[in-house]
């Protein structure tokens, strides 16, 4: 009954409050922003915004937002008594403990849950009223929004109101409860950003994640966009046993506040520190004769500058001792663990191979990282509430505003407290990241790096958002209120997007972003960086304005008045400093980013597509030559950042029809200009916001007829755009490429109109009002198969120019180098014709040479990063072996492999007879992979296998073209792993490359035939080619890809697809196996073999193993549909020796294949020795969803 | 009158209003004029007090009226007038974690006082003078009521303050403690105005040189103690009363106060002539005089 009351009483009272009518608010607004991060799906996916998941996946983000509210109510709750110092009359009232905590506890969780109760209401509502997104949503159902409610937002809300609520009851401070909130928020983002995506350990994130945030994503991950928009969130696995550990996990927290309250008088402890268990007891002098008489000193202050800036010192070093030795301060050497436990994760080159910590690295993913990010978050937040309340809290603030000091030295005082306190964060930082150097044995720290870095650029961010958090927290004049707000201030830019705010003058602290590389260094990116921060510094200016404007000091209401009559000389002076800092930055970055520059909003330049191909399209199929001969000159100017290109197309008429108008498709920024051709023409059309230009020949090109074009291209950057300046053209480190038809456009003018340039999602498609069509042609579309546009063959000719002290690589024969004013020439020229598509890049290289055969090899190197050139000029020996003496001869002379900087992205691409590799892969370590995986030799023989599948062979612009091109690559790289580092050394590459599926991914939909997503080009489909490999035989494979080689190297229409591909395994593969060739690629099939149980027995000298074994196969039909087959197929069994101290896996006593059909099946073998384990597909050749179940310890009889 | 040692300016409080967003007018029309030596401003709960000295100590502006010290506009100079003010409020604390040597230099650099070797002298007189040297390394959070309000005191008298404001200061003291508080108090005065504002009379009684009485936000009296208790000599009656006489006494007398000595209880009253009915003459005291203005039989006389 006295637990109703206080229930009764408690949420009464908080429901009147105006507080709780602002969290109602925010709720809302936290739903439609989280409702609106579906958008996307919307048009893409065809998703319903009432789809069962998404309101469920709305009620998740909501719970984790709104953990910021829990904290409020709970602390609250928790505090409400000792705050009111009221304490003592309730604690001597008759109540029994768990009456008055239970009664508390129970009110803070009630009203959390009726406010949760708005999330599904406004989501239901919005499906009634539908603004905005009309036509997605489906049919209004109840049962959805109540289960999704039941599940998931009751259970977080009782979760995180028992955690935060016990903190605070223990620690008697609500401001605790915020911190408790921030580390929840701030887990659940490290588990999705880092437990889950980057190491891969989804099944621990998916429990260690209060919200079932994880399991959302994963569910999410791994449907379709069909099931999505009709399955709920599965409520089993990982979600109960995830509700039922943070159940036990919050009755545990319960019971032990129960355990440890007492309804008693708080005694206060003399050492509070947590670095200090205990001072000594207060010593009563009160007895002691009382003699002394006043003599007062005459000492009177001095008030003078000097002394004001004493007093701001003397109250940002007390208020930093303050802070740095309470224990909310724990949190900066928690997150620097957190930073040297995770980081080493992060530097991993590809698959987990270990990176080498070079501080440019490191610099960056510290800056970047979202640990550290949410953590002064969230540090920020507490601390500036903590400072601003610091007096009020300690009821001293009537003393300190009595006494002569300046509200200004105040507020800088505190702000300086702040700063001190982000120093010592970012020192704690540097010392963690220089402490990981240290460990890998990496001793070129750059210290300076490190202090531009964190203490340099990161330390503006913070700064702009300290002197949010303290503006906020002044003239909000609520404590708790202020923190949820500046909280959220900080997460919000997050959702800017999905508001529609994109440019970076509209998000407070928003810049371009800064690029860093070993090669380039910070490049062009400081100066548009700046220029947005001096921006925001006015604006950050004007927050500590407020702030001092509205400065609390005694009792009296605040009031514009008041603000007015403090306006006084350097008030006005800031302000009219800050007021000219964001007129003169923000006008010169607008007039960057909007007069000099175009400026498109994402939508803008989709539509731009749309338009592209409403005005456009109908020359998609009008004939147009093709390019035969490309010749250059580039005049690079890499310390003006900018190049001008003199180009020369060769162009031939291969229609059959006579050709009176050329087409060209530009890049909007790099206009192609000076077009000429070797005969009269004229300009019909130059379109310059859709890049598209035609110009009509006087006479006409007859079929078979060439064509010369000349034109000019200039390539610089006018001041910067809202995301900086591109890093193409660097100092040093140039990397341009040319990818014709890739999708996006290039920097060369493109001849004919482009379908690559279209829209494809046939959500976006609907939206603009486009033509339905699949996002690629079908494998049965003969015209896509003849459409030669950017797949051609082309003789290129290349002269560059560059500085005098780079070195300037393009493909071909280096035919001269020479100086000329100062600076120096390279003239490349192909030896055999080369697909169309080409980097040319530029930079003080180094340059390792050597040589297969009559191939030259040279690895072009920063002169820094030597550490793999040896292996990745062995690695690309050995592949230029292997594949020529198995899929036929490697056209090119030489083989350039080039490193080029991370700002061009993490990732290789194998352009014909140059591999140009970033950055990260030289600081790849192979030697330092405990799993012993040279991936880096794997994956430079996967760049040199494009030189055949890709570039010799080029698939035709359909379905399943990434089979014939990544999953090809792939299988020879395997081959050429095993071949040089032995069949164990690739065992152990495949182990690894299978992780893959361990992420949560979608049921395939295509066979492999048709696929082209990632998975699929590269797992499933390299993993299918070793499957067949293993049945059919190396040497039969690679017979069949070699024939397939010679049928298409010309280069010359039809392009091959897969179905080529597979006419040429069928031709090979014997009639036993071609049911498993058409299981693998021309179907979806998933195999579940499990060993039940293995037994084994002495006899005699030998053992024998009786294997008890189910196996089944399903394939997976129309609309996602799986069904068992019956299944007679040849699987691998593997029985093996205990292993040896220190490895791992024990001797193979027997490996066999044997055919096994549906259903349970017992078989027997026999073993020379003592086997430990026995294992069905033991290599995972086929795949399998549950591999755990493939293995199992053999039991002595 | 001792000595002045200081060229002390004197306080001009004139017309002062104040009225609350909530209706309650804490201040009417409050005028006073206080020299250097101690003020004792006497009045019971809510009368205004607390209000009037936030004013003076520039916590809180008045919606009517003028107050100087010296030169010096209290309320439009606050920054000046800061500098020369030390305040003890009613209702305080201190930052727990911290110990009285640190948090008595830091208020000791807010108070300007910049010079280390200086600063670090007069930390340890004022920490001496208030009894709180042995304790100076303790932490605040652990001092009891009386050492938090001699921490107080000290604090206040950082700066050598002109204008010293202590409202209530003795509340919740022992006997003794407020007996030593309220000697440090006296001595203060002798250099300086001292405003001390309390609901308890011995406090004024015992000393202040001047006092006013104040109730529901007016001055009902200002006066120097002494003399108003002198004229209340000879019109101050008490007798021994049993519980039931008391109404009809309340009736017929002009009742002062009643209370309890020694579990009997004992009326005065206030009468030009000995009422009968077993009265014997008494000598007055301050708290007659403050009984006589409350209940506005006494008329304001300066």
């Amino acid at each position: 009954m006295k637990l109703w009351e206080i229930f009764r009483y408690d949420v009464t009272t908080q429901l009147r409050r105006y507080s709780t009518l602002i969290y109602g608010a925010g709720l809302v607004a936290a739903t439609l922003l989280a409702a609106s991060t579906f958008f996307d799906d919307v048009v893409r996916d065809g998703i319903l915004l009432n789809a069962p998941m998404v309101t469920t996946a709305c009620m998740i983000i909501v719970t984790v937002v709104g953990v910021l509210v829990t904290a409020a109510l709970a602390g609250e709750a928790a505090t409400r008594d000792i705050e009111a110092r009221m304490e003592p009359l309730l604690y001597t009232t008759p109540l029994a403990r768990a009456t008055y905590l239970g009664g508390r506890f129970l009110s803070a969780f009630g009203v959390n849950a009726l406010l949760l109760a708005i999330v599904p209401v406004t989501l239901a509502v919005w499906t009634f009223i539908p603004i905005g997104q009309a036509a997605s949503f489906g049919p209004f159902r109840l049962w959805p929004y109540v289960r999704a409610y039941l599940v998931l937002a009751l259970p977080n809300a009782f979760f995180a109101t028992a955690l935060l609520f016990s903190l605070v009851v223990l620690t008697r401070r609500a401001m605790i409860g915020y911190l408790g909130a921030a580390v929840l928020f701030f887990n659940s983002a490290v588990q999705e950003g880092i437990v889950a995506s980057v190491l891969g350990k989804w099944e621990l994130a998916k429990h260690l994640d209060l919200f079932g945030f994880i399991v959302g994503v994963a569910q999410w991950r791994s449907r379709t966009p069909i099931q999505r928009n009709t399955l709920p969130l599965e409520f089993e696995g990982a979600l109960l046993t995830n509700r039922l550990l943070w159940l036990s996990i919050s009755i545990a927290a319960l019971l032990f506040v129960y355990l440890r309250f007492h309804m008693a008088h708080h005694a206060p402890t003399a050492g509070r520190q947590w670095w200090r268990r205990a001072g000594k007891a207060p010593v009563e002098a009160e007895s002691r004769p009382w003699t002394v008489t006043l003599t007062p000193s005459r000492v009177r202050g001095t008030f003078d500058r000097t002394t004001r800036m004493r007093q701001a010192f003397a109250i940002a070093l007390g208020s930093f001792r303050e802070m740095i030795t309470s224990r909310a301060a724990l949190i900066i050497p928690a997150t620097a663990w957190l930073v040297y436990d995770v980081v080493p994760d992060l530097l991993e080159f590809g698959l987990g191979t270990p990176g080498r910590p070079n501080t440019g690295r490191l610099v960056l993913l510290y800056g970047k990282f979202n640990v550290s990010g949410i953590t002064v978050g969230a540090l920020v937040a507490f601390f500036a509430g903590q400072l601003i309340w610091r007096e009020r809290d300690a009821r001293e603030h009537d003393i300190r505003d009595a006494t002569p000091l300046p509200d200004a030295v105040s507020l800088l005082g505190k702000f300086g407290a702040l700063v001190l306190l982000l120093v010592t964060m970012q020192a704690a930082l540097i010392a963690t990241g220089i402490v990981t150097q240290l460990g890998s044995g990496y001793y070129d720290f750059e210290p300076m790096l490190w202090l531009r870095v964190l203490l340099g650029m990161k330390m503006v961010d913070y700064l702009l958002f300290a002197a949010l958090a303290i503006g906020v927290q002044v003239v909000v004049n609520q404590k708790y209120v202020a923190t949820t707000i500046v909280m959220l201030a900080w997460v919000l830019p997050q959702f800017a997007g999905g508001l529609g705010l994109e440019h970076n003058l509209l998000i407070y602290g928003a810049d371009p972003g800064v690029t860093y590389s070993e090669i380039s260094g910070f490049g062009a990116s400081l100066g548009p960086w700046l220029w947005f921060k001096l921006y925001w510094a006015g604006w950050a200016l004007l927050f500590a304005l407020l702030a001092r404007l509205f400065w609390v000091r005694g009792h009296d209401a605040r009031t514009f008045a008041l603000a007015r009559q403090r306006f006084t000389r350097m008030p006005a002076a800031i302000a009219a400093a800050a007021l000219a800092l964001i007129v003169l930055a923000g006008g010169f970055v607008f007039y960057n980013t909007n007069v000099l520059n175009e400026y498109l909003t994402e939508a803008e330049s989709t539509s731009r597509s749309a338009e592209y191909e409403r005005h456009y399209g109908r020359y998609a199929d009008l004939a147009q030559p093709l390019v035969t001969a490309t010749k250059l000159h580039v005049e690079l100017h890499p310390a003006r950042l900018s190049a001008d290109i003199r180009g020369t197309y060769q162009l031939e008429n291969r229609s059959g029809r006579a050709i009176d108008t050329i087409h060209l498709v530009t890049r909007r920024t790099v206009p192609a200009t000076g077009v000429t051709f070797d005969r009269p023409s004229r300009t019909t059309l130059v379109d310059r916001d859709l890049g598209y230009s035609i110009y009509t020949l006087g006479t006409p090109l007859a079929p078979g007829q060439s064509l010369r074009m000349d034109f000019e291209v200039r390539l610089a950057s006018r001041g910067f755009t809202n995301a900086g300046i591109s890093a193409a053209i660097a100092e040093n480190g140039t990397l341009l490429e040319h990818r014709p038809g890739s999708g996006g456009r290039t920097w060369l003018p493109e001849v004919g109109y482009r379908r690559g340039v279209e829209l494809d999602n046939p959500g976006e498609r609907r939206l603009y009002g486009l033509p339905r069509r699949p996002a690629l042609p079908s494998l049965q579309d003969a015209a896509a198969r003849n459409e030669g546009r950017g797949l051609e063959r082309i003789d290129l000719d290349t002269v560059i120019g560059t500085d005098a002290d780079q070195i300037a690589i393009a493909p071909g024969a280096l035919r001269r180098s020479w100086s000329e004013r100062g600076r120096r020439y390279f003239h490349y020229v192909t030896d055999t014709p080369i697909r169309n598509g080409f980097p040319i890049l530029s930079a003080r290289y180094a340059v390792y040479r050597s040589r297969w055969k009559t191939v030259d090899i040279e690895v072009v190197y920063h002169p820094k990063h030597a550490w793999n050139v040896e292996r990745i000029a062995r690695a690309a020996r050995a592949s230029l072996d292997d594949y020529s003496r198995h899929f036929g001869p490697y056209p090119q002379r030489q083989l350039r492999l080039v490193e080029f900087p991370i700002t061009g992205g993490n990732r290789l691409t194998g352009h014909p007879g140059t591999v140009i590799w970033s950055e990260v892969l030289a600081y790849a370590d192979p030697a330092a992979d405990p799993r012993q995986i040279d991936f880096p030799f794997a994956v430079i023989a996967h760049e040199v296998a494009h030189q055949w599948w890709g570039n010799q062979v080029v698939p035709a612009r359909v379905e399943g073209a990434p089979l014939v091109s990544e999953s090809l690559a792939w299988y020879s790289a395997m081959n050429v792993v095993q071949e040089n580092l032995g069949r164990e050394h690739l065992r152990r590459v495949m182990q690894v490359m299978r992780d893959a599926y361990l992420a949560p991914h979608q049921t395939p939909e295509l066979p492999l035939l048709r696929a082209t997503d990632w998975l699929a080009a590269y797992r499933t489909g390299a993993l299918a080619m070793l499957s067949l490999r293993e049945a059919v035989g190396t040497d039969r494979i690679n017979a069949a890809l070699r024939n397939f080689v010679v049928e298409y190297r010309s280069g010359q229409p039809p392009f091959p697809t897969s179905l080529d591909l597979y006419r040429h395994l069928r031709a090979v593969t014997p009639p036993d196996t071609q049911p498993l060739l058409n299981d693998l690629f021309a179907e979806i099939t998933f195999w579940d073999l499990r060993m039940k149980s293995a037994k084994v027995v002495p006899t005699g000298a030998a053992y024998r193993v009786t294997l008890h074994i189910a196996a089944y196969k399903l394939k997976v039909g129309t609309a996602g549909r799986e069904t068992r087959v019956p299944m007679n197929d040849r699987i691998e069994l593997t029985l093996l020796a205990a292993p040896k101290a220190g490895e791992s896996r024990g001797p193979v006593l027997y490996r066999q294949t044997h055919r096994l059909h549906s259903g349970p099946q017992t078989l027997t073998v026999t073993v020379p020795r003592l086997p430990a384990s026995a294992a069905i597909d033991a290599d995972s050749k086929l795949l399998d969803r549950n591999r755990e179940d493939n293995l199992k310890e053999i039991a002595q009889r | 009158m001792p000595c002045v040692l200081a060229d002390v300016p004197n306080l001009r409080i004139q017309n002062l209003t104040k009225t609350y967003p909530n209706g309650v007018r804490a201040l009417r029309n409050v005028s006073l004029t206080i020299e250097q030596g101690m003020f004792g401003l006497l009045g019971p709960n809510g009368a205004g007090k607390s209000t009037l000295m936030r004013i003076l100590a520039t916590l809180q502006d008045p919606d009517e009226g003028q107050i100087h010290l010296g030169d010096l506009d209290v309320v439009r100079q606050k920054d000046e007038v800061r500098k020369t003010l030390g305040y003890l409020p009613q209702d305080f604390g201190f930052y727990r974690d911290a110990t009285a040597e640190r948090l008595l230099e830091h208020f000791a650099i807010l108070e300007g006082i910049t010079n280390r070797a200086t600063r670090r002298g007069v930390v340890e007189a004022l920490l001496r003078q208030t009894n709180l040297w042995e304790v100076r390394k303790q932490k605040l959070g652990g001092y009891s009521g009386g050492m938090r309000q001699r921490f107080g005191i000290a604090v206040a008298l950082l700066g050598d303050p002109t204008l010293l404001i202590v409202d209530e200061p003795t509340a919740g003291l022992d006997p003794a403690e407020r007996v030593r508080f309220l000697n440090l108090l006296s001595e203060l005065g002798e250099n300086s105005i001292v405003i001390l504002s309390t609901h308890i009379v011995e406090d004024v009684s015992e000393l202040c040189t001047r006092m006013a009485i104040i109730n529901k936000g007016e001055i009902l009296l200002e006066a120097e103690p002494l003399r108003a208790v002198d004229e209340l000599r000879g019109r101050i009656w008490q007798r021994i009363v049993a519980k039931e006489e008391l109404p009809a006494i309340e009736r017929e007398h002009a009742l002062i106060s009643t209370r309890l000595l020694g579990g009997r209880r004992v009326v005065r009253v206030d009468s030009d002539t000995k009422p009968a009915s077993g009265f014997e003459a008494a000598e007055p005291n301050l708290e007659d005089v403050y009984f006589c203005v409350m209940s506005g039989r006494v008329a304001v006389a300066a």
